[in-house]
């Protein structure tokens, strides 16, 4: 497993760090626990919606710094809707790839930004908050990168039940028993899910 | 300069003697023993003369020393082979949760068996809860296992007290030391300390890779762990690494010309890096215990507000090789499992940096890291949210 050389250059010079004094959007996503946080500010022009300034601060290993890094170069200057379709994948490709096992790095880069324009939004009226269900968990899912091959396990078809009723989240995932990663993926679904306000309790059975 | 290495405790360099001694072996002796030809009876004698030197080193006889293919073989054999030749007598074993991997993988293998596992809790410096143990011997109580200089935070558990308790019971408890991380750091004789079994690896202390040792207490039972041709004695089956037992054999002498002077000399410099990391960088915290109660190799110290695979990689940028107990850098994207049973929280976990020194580190080396190290500790700080 190795970094490629521009996820070094950014991680060792990353772009746009830092705090905005007045931002008009704002985000932080992940937890010293969990070993990874991000916190994104943005300054957005009312009239067109373009992304005047983006800096961000990391708590975290290498390629979270350099998704922080690479995600603000890429939405500086786009408007809100350009930058809503920045993906985990794309920024990954933009850092010439990432180790499957560090994917999840560029996931919460990008939810962090996408949270924060998701936010701007609904302040100013351009978005709602949307309707949590079911699908919103399974959405939520798609977040959780199995590390093993760098890939969500939604895609990856690991996940075989989702439930949702009386405030408690069900959740039945597919992983070998002696796979080194059951853990890692119990606890992300876990910290995913835990942070909607309409979900009380999380089971996870794998 | 050259690469500053400080992963010691995961492998270390070979001693420019040993390698010698090695590539000498591979090109001109590398026969097997026990033939009545003038090479094999030269190769015979090469290995009980290497079996004395790793003996003489413990205070033990040449006889109860077995070469294996590195310390995770030994501690395989150790434990395999006595539970598996002593499961009549009782099926009870006791370790700790902050042991190394091969003694808890091992421990959760024989109790999926059958067989009953208590795992000591350990206080916040990594020593066992000894009246923990006390309570723990039941009357099918047959082994004991522990790691002696923790490989985490180099915690030396009291093992003359260890024993003393396990003698406490009506039947043998026999004990067994994984000494990997302690052999040739501290003094070890297994008699004074009533060691039955003890493995030890050569490539922690300048030898070749791929070679260490058990040392079985005369009387002590193993059953094979591995069946096939016996060149040597009934517990080495197989072809033997002739050219790595004798770069085991001298790494081993070298490590005890001068054994106290070594010790020391490894000791200063690990104070030294701890006391100028201290001087210079705010917002440290030491794991492990401070002093003579440590093994003298190793340093773990972590770095509030800043991940560790962040730090490493930057030391790593400047040439210094040093470890982190971050979940990032492990395996399983986990926090490093002795911390947290130390009752370190994550972020201290994943703050956490392990340096571990050999003779051939220098105070020049160390100046130099720690002024790197403040200034990549800063700098990290200056992205940190946690601290702005």
């Amino acid at each position: 497993m190795q970094y490629s050389q521009k996820v070094l250059d950014h991680f060792m010079k990353p772009h746009n760090v830092g705090k905005l004094e007045h931002p008009d959007a704002e985000a932080t996503e992940g937890s010293p626990a969990c070993g990874d946080q991000i916190s994104i500010t943005l300054n957005i022009d009312p009239e067109t919606k373009v992304i005047k300034d983006v800096k961000f601060q990391s708590y975290g290993c290498a390629s979270n710094i350099a998704t922080g890094s690479i995600i603000t170069d890429m939405a500086m200057g786009k408007t809100i809707e350009e930058a809503k379709n920045i993906t985990w994948k794309g920024a990954a490709d933009e850092l010439d790839g990432l180790p499957p096992v560090k994917m999840h790095c560029s996931v919460l880069a990008v939810d962090t930004l996408k949270k924060a324009i998701k936010k701007y939004e609904i302040e100013h009226g351009y978005a709602k908050a949307e309707k949590f269900s079911k699908q919103t968990i399974v959405e939520e899912l798609k977040k959780v990168i199995y590390p093993g091959v760098g890939e969500d396990i939604v895609t990856l078809k690991m996940v075989k039940y989702v439930g949702f009723e009386d405030g408690i989240a069900t959740i039945d995932v597919e992983i070998p028993k002696f796979d080194k990663y059951r853990d890692n993926v119990a606890e992300e679904i876990e910290e995913h899910l835990e942070a909607f306000d309409e979900i009380k309790e999380v089971k996870v059975t794998i | 300069m050259d690469r500053i290495y400080f992963n010691n405790c995961l492998t270390s360099k070979p001693a420019p003697e040993v390698v010698k001694i090695t590539t000498e072996y591979m090109k001109n002796r590398y026969y097997f023993p026990e033939n009545f030809n003038a090479m094999g009876t030269a190769t015979s004698k090469n290995l009980v003369k290497a079996k004395k030197i790793i003996a003489d080193s413990m205070g033990a006889d040449s006889k109860e020393i077995h070469f294996t293919s590195g310390g995770t073989a030994a501690n395989n054999l150790a434990i395999k082979g006595y539970l598996t030749a002593n499961s009549h007598k009782g099926t009870h074993i006791i370790c700790s949760v902050i042991d190394y991997p091969d003694i808890l993988t091992n421990a959760a293998f024989f109790e999926s068996s059958g067989f009953d596992v208590t795992y000591l809790q350990a206080d916040n410096e990594g020593f066992i809860d000894l009246k923990q143990l006390k309570e723990s011997i039941r009357e099918d109580t047959i082994l004991f296992m522990t790691t002696l200089g923790n490989h985490t935070v180099g915690t030396i558990q009291p093992l003359k007290e260890i024993r003393e308790i396990l003698d406490s019971a009506v039947q043998k408890i026999t004990m067994h030391i994984d000494a990997c991380e302690a052999y040739a750091r501290i003094p070890l004789n297994v008699n004074e300390l009533g060691i039955d079994l003890m493995s030890i690896s050569a490539h922690k202390i300048h030898g070749p890779q791929g070679i260490g040792a058990l040392y079985q207490r005369n009387g002590i039972k193993l059953g094979l762990v591995q069946h096939g041709v016996n060149r040597m004695d009934n517990l080495q089956t197989g072809g033997l690494n002739i050219a790595s037992i004798a770069g085991f054999a001298k790494a081993v002498e070298l490590a005890f010309d001068d054994l106290d002077a070594n010790i020391t000399k490894i000791r200063e410099l690990s104070d030294y890096l701890l006391s100028k990391i201290e001087s210079t960088i705010p917002n440290t915290l030491l794991n492990g215990p401070r002093g003579v109660k440590r093994a003298p190799h190793n340093i773990n110290i972590s770095f509030d507000y800043i991940e560790g695979e962040a730090i490493m990689m930057m030391m790593d940028m400047f040439g210094v090789s040093i470890s982190t107990g971050s979940a990032c850098a492990s395996q399983g994207l986990k926090p490093n499992y002795v911390l947290m049973a130390l009752g370190r929280n994550h972020e201290q976990s994943h703050s956490s940096m392990k340096f571990t020194f050999s003779r051939y580190n220098t105070i020049k080396e160390i100046d130099y890291t720690v002024e790197k190290l403040a200034e990549v500790v800063k700098e990290l700080r200056s992205r940190s949210p946690l601290c702005n």
